[in-house]
């Protein structure tokens, strides 16, 4: 899990934040602090399906999933378990 | 002031003389131009806008054009000329498919769909779409790409923001290519540009740079959608044009402004929009809308994410600051 942590995170930084964590926490919602836009999360969930080789469904799009690496570790873990 | 349903309630007359001081001013002392072309979209803003300059410089001082595409809901071309007409105004139309083409062809377009859904031939209907029930639902804006079989069937695909980029690149350049139209007119005849973007697009991005953003003047970015159609509903435009559901027209199969990009009812919308806008607390702006605090939220959040992410669109031209 902790290594699942650390490629997210270092996806985040490297693609959005220029290589700067500039204080990113793993709570740290994307959307409200304005890290990532819309069209940014759904470039983070196309990362996720190539890296993770999962698949994200519709209904799946929601803050509650991808909104924080915090989140997106919490869905990869469940989404892997079920796979 | 106290948010209740009446917030966005306006004196008309009252609105048309401050519009009118406005064209007037920006004609006669700013660009001193002799008059004002629109771009007649066979919608709302588009044909109040040429009714307040008629009522700001008068008739023989408006020209209008209508620039429909081979993709246009005939609709559109049809009522926009219907209003010209009941306002006495000059007006022409320009077929702009081959402006359109010369840039990246139709061929070009369905070849890139034609990938997306393989089932796709030329001549299928096809738009993008958002999730519309934000309220009812959480979830973040991702566009689906929906083709119309000729059985009526709908075959969906989400787009990669890639495949995104390249739906709306060739989207705008139908925006565009009527803003060049428009400016060809307006040089050609010493005649000022009137925008047409409302508030409700303004605040949130819904326009397309040096597209309908591409213009002189925007004498309507203050006024609300829901604000247009109490000026609409007094200066007379033509039912057809108020009754219609508000549309983009740039995609072959008709979709809905909310499917395209509000994702909240036109209803809902505005009230919603000016509560973010005027920091009414979430818990207020439910109470009187009758929807739940965390749908306000969901709104809001939205807004704020469309606002930050369009900010360019409002900005002037970035330059280097002088040391």
């Amino acid at each position: 899990m902790s290594e699942m942590r650390e490629q997210v995170r270092a996806y985040i930084v490297d693609n959005f934040l220029f290589g700067d964590d500039n204080g990113l926490e793993d709570s740290t919602s994307f959307l409200e602090s304005g890290m990532i836009d819309s069209t940014g999360i759904l470039e983070v969930i196309s990362y996720l399906e190539e890296q993770f080789a999962i698949k994200v469904h519709d209904d799946e799009l929601i803050p509650e999933n991808l909104d924080s690496v915090g989140n997106i570790v919490g869905f990869l873990g469940t989404k892997m378990a079920a796979a | 002031m106290l948010f209740n349903r009446d917030v966005l309630k306006i004196d008309p007359a009252e609105q048309l003389e401050i519009l009118s001081g406005f064209i007037v001013e920006q004609l006669n002392a700013v660009f001193r131009r002799k008059g004002v072309v629109v771009g007649l979209s066979g919608g709302v803003d588009s044909a109040c806008m040429a009714a307040i300059a008629v009522h700001a410089i008068g008739r023989e001082k408006v020209s209008g054009l209508v620039l429909p595409e081979i993709e246009s809901n005939p609709v559109s071309s049809e009522y926009a000329a219907k209003h010209a007409e009941s306002l006495g105004i000059e007006y022409r139309t320009v077929d702009i498919t081959s402006t359109v083409d010369s840039v990246l062809s139709y061929a070009w377009r369905d070849q890139f769909i034609q990938k997306l859904i393989p089932e796709y031939r030329p001549g299928y209907k096809y738009n993008i779409t958002l999730p519309t029930d934000l309220l009812e639902r959480d979830s973040f804006s991702f566009y689906c790409l929906q083709v119309q079989m000729p059985d009526g069937e709908l075959l969906k695909k989400r787009l990669s923001p890639d495949e995104f980029r390249s739906v709306t690149a060739f989207a705008n350049i139908k925006i565009r290519s009527r803003m060049v139209h428009l400016y060809a007119e307006a040089e050609r005849r010493n005649l000022l540009v009137a925008g047409t973007t409302n508030r409700t697009e303004f605040l949130l991005g819904d326009f397309c740079k040096y597209g309908d953003g591409g213009t002189d003047i925007e004498p309507i970015t203050h006024l609300y959608k829901n604000q247009i159609y109490q000026l609409a509903d007094y200066l007379e435009v033509i039912p057809e044009i108020i009754d219609r559901k508000p549309s983009p027209d740039t995609f072959s199969l008709p979709v809905s402004d909310q499917e395209f990009f509000f994702r909240i009812p036109f209803d809902k919308l505005d009230h919603l929009l000016y509560a973010w806008e005027h920091d009414v607390p979430a818990r207020d702006a439910a109470e009187v809308l009758g929807i739940t605090e965390d749908a306000v939220k969901r709104a809001f959040r939205d807004f704020t994410t469309k606002h930050r992410a369009t900010a360019h669109l409002r900005d002037g031209i970035h330059e280097v600051k002088k040391p």
